[in-house]
């Protein structure tokens, strides 16, 4: 038996201990976060689990909801394993949990909103809803969407669409080199960068537009940089992330490759740290529903992302699992129950005040409009990012904001509601 | 013509980091017979040793002291872990080294975190020293090939030559010759591992800045080792290093040249958007292939010969 397995054994039996302790009361609305918080990509859920936590008890002191009742988040690991998200379900269902939490990784999304309307079909008055937080697959909310899902991110649409839009506005951007990874992502990133550059900025001219191996099969992007070099672009536009997206940017910078990395993930905490000092080198884009320098951050969100780095020693990334939590609240608070179909109808069409301007659960497809904002990851920046206590020294700087106009796609979402 | 030229030099970049990496490996096999699994994960702790100790007292302390650490470690694997297996035969030791490998992972994962670390080079040596088609060369890419160069001379030399070198080989394919001739067979092992997974950790240390330092390097660097030993030849220096420059060349030049099988297709009457499967199949460049065809080689390889390019024995 090797330690991993020991290890995920470990924090099952843990897991499994806590959910059952009688702190799971009728005074509190239990909600089930199904990432992975053992093996290789552990800290990831790990983070996501702190932001969910750290907004609940937010929710808690303010008096909780229904007058009193608290909001409990629910760890449960998957060690992104697809047969342990079905068991971390299955469990979630013995519990008789109504709200489950997922984002990381966009196949046990898929999973867990198949097995949810396989499960509300059969079982009518115990319905689940699946607030996802970060799988950005656009299928979820197109030709895939169901009522019982809400995605609370951009979709990888969205995403382009705002890079796009920023691509646009800059005039020194004259050729335009696209890389991505060769899966089901890589390749939705693809069509939509060639669909919105045309549509969009049709001034760029696409000079190369490859897919590669992903998950860190490329050792070298040296032939790639070459390529990049030689085909004259000034600007490079990638979907890439993790390994590639490292492997990439200190190939670019050790080669002296002088051209935008325009990218969604290229600003992930664990990216950057990876970067070393090539970070301050780079000059690279990313596209998020916040970062900590803009300007003109609702005073609200500052304290809170205060907070959060007061008691985690890691700087506030994302500002969507806060909305999560807070909007489920809202929705309990105006259904006046608990009771999920109801909840599910006053998501739909809600609005927010989110840190770049208001953001709405669209009711067609349950997909969140949102502005997005466009950063350089600059070593100038006066806030720097810090990770576990530790200060990376450097941080984004906002280019610009792509509006909810500007974000906002139509849907080929055509939903069947319940009665 | 000069693509053909700086494909060839890129190639040759890679293809000796690579080499470095196979070396240990081969070493080891050749002199023991151990097929060691977890050779990736001694890469890997090179380069975590060289992160740490490059924080305190600079790259070139780290460059002496990493490898030096990584192999005590490997002997102590050895010694306290192989030897006792060893009795069981080479399924065995294949077994514990595979384990191995899972084991180092978590315990790196546990002392430096689940993120890469900035593992960086030495700012002196992360200078152009020369420019070819408009990519800088750094200081340190140089250096790297020269250190890879330096270890295969050294490696040669060591292995033929000397007296050491000779007793070595001799012990692995009569061990109780060389015992009744006075020497301590198990000694001998214990540090031919050990210095099998030092050069495993002197190539972390030099190839950890470059292709970035996390959790999961051993794992995505291992398989591509293995097919350089193998495609070379079990136990040869000289088909690992044939290999390894074969792969890193192969590597860039199908991408640079980037072909595409749609003109084959477009005989037989395919059209360029076609639906289904054909349509991966009209899209499929050698540039997109780049990281698997070694395993096609591999493949091929055992087919067609067993014993690799150099190799004495079947695999």
């Amino acid at each position: 038996m090797n330690i991993k397995a020991f290890l995920a054994g470990l924090t099952l039996a843990i897991v499994g201990g806590l959910a059952s302790m009688p702190a799971a009361t009728a005074d509190s609305i239990r909600v089930g976060v199904i990432e992975p918080l053992s093996g290789r990509v552990a800290a990831v859920g790990r983070d996501a689990l702190n932001s969910f936590q750290f907004a609940a008890e937010l929710v808690n002191s303010r008096g909780g909801v229904l007058g009193g009742k608290k909001i409990e988040v629910i760890g449960l690991d998957n060690a992104m394993k697809a047969e342990k998200t079905t068991e971390q379900l299955k469990k979630a269902v013995d519990m008789g949990l109504s709200y489950i939490i997922q984002g990381v990784g966009s196949n046990h999304a898929l999973n867990i909103i198949k097995f949810v309307g396989k499960h509300n079909k059969r079982n009518p008055g115990k319905e689940i809803l699946f607030l996802n937080h970060s799988a950005v697959t656009t299928a979820f909310t197109n030709e895939l969407c169901s009522f019982w899902h809400f995605r609370f991110d951009a979709n990888v649409d969205m995403k382009v669409a705002a890079l796009v839009t920023q691509i646009n506005r800059d005039p020194s951007i004259k050729k335009l080199y696209m890389l991505n990874q060769n899966y089901a992502y890589g390749k939705s990133f693809q069509a939509a960068a060639r669909r919105l550059l045309a549509k969009r900025a049709p001034q760029v001219k696409v000079v190369g537009d490859e897919l590669i191996v992903p998950f860190g099969k490329v050792q070298d992007f040296t032939p790639f940089i070459a390529k990049i070099k030689a085909s004259g672009a000034d600007t490079i536009l990638t979907g890439n992330w993790g390994a590639d997206m490292i492997r990439f940017v200190k190939g670019a910078v050790g080669s002296g490759l002088d051209a935008k990395f325009y990218t969604i993930y290229g600003g992930l905490t664990s990216s950057v740290g990876g970067y070393g000092t090539d970070g301050k080198k780079v000059n690279l884009k990313q596209v998020t529903e916040m970062h900590q320098n803009h300007p003109r951050l609702p005073k609200e969100l500052v304290d809170y992302s205060a907070g959060y780095m007061a008691k985690y020693k890691d700087t506030f990334y994302a500002d969507r699992q806060r909305w999560l939590i807070l909007m489920l609240a809202a929705a309990i608070d105006k259904a006046g129950t608990a009771d999920p179909i109801p909840v599910a109808r006053a998501l739909e069409g809600m609005s927010f005040p989110g840190p770049m301007g208001a953001v709405q659960m669209r009711a067609s497809d349950h997909q969140m409009q949102m502005p997005l904002v466009v950063s350089t990851l600059t070593d100038k920046a006066p806030d720097p990012i810090f990770y576990k206590g530790k200060n990376f020294g450097v941080a984004f700087k906002t280019d610009g904001v792509a509006e909810r106009k500007d974000t906002s796609l139509s849907t080929t979402c055509k939903m069947k509601r319940p009665n | 013509m000069e693509v053909l030229v700086f494909s060839i030099f890129n190639g040759l970049l890679y293809g000796m980091l690579l080499f470095m990496l196979a070396s240990g490996l081969t070493l080891i096999f050749s002199l023991m017979g151990v097929l060691n699994f977890a050779h990736a994960s001694f890469f890997m702790l090179g380069a975590y040793f060289a992160y740490q100790i490059s924080g305190f007292i600079g790259f070139w302390p780290g460059l002496v002291f990493a490898p030096l650490i990584v192999g005590v470690i490997g002997a102590a694997v050895e010694r306290y872990g192989l030897r006792p297996v060893h009795k069981f035969g080479h399924v065995a030791e294949l077994l514990f080294t595979f384990g191995l490998a899972f084991v180092i992972e978590e315990v790196v994962q546990m002392i430096w975190g689940k993120v890469p670390v900035p593992y960086d080079i030495p700012e002196t040596m992360n200078v152009a020293a020369f420019t070819w088609r408009g990519l800088d060369y750094s200081a340190y890419r140089l250096f790297m090939l020269g250190a890879s160069v330096a270890i295969f001379l050294a490696l040669f030399v060591f292995i033929a030559k000397t007296r050491t070198g000779l007793i070595i080989q001799a012990a692995l394919t009569h061990p109780n010759i060389v015992s009744s001739l006075g020497h301590d067979v198990g000694k001998i092992f214990m540090w031919t591992f050990g210095f099998g997974c030092a050069l495993a950790g002197v190539a972390g240390v030099i190839g950890g800045n470059v292709l970035g330092t996390e959790p999961s390097m051993a794992i995505t660097l291992g398989p591509i080792v293995f097919v350089v030993i193998v495609i070379g030849g079990l136990g040869s220096l000289w088909g690992a290093l044939i290999a390894a420059l074969f792969i890193g060349i192969m590597d860039n030049l199908s991408i640079s040249y980037d072909l595409s099988l749609y003109p084959v297709l477009a005989l037989f009457g395919v059209e360029r958007e076609v639906e289904g499967i054909m349509q991966d199949l009209v899209n499929l460049t050698t540039a997109g292939l780049a990281p698997v065809l070694p395993y096609l080689f591999l493949v091929l390889m055992l087919i067609l010969r067993p014993r690799g390019l150099f190799g004495t024995r079947d695999v």
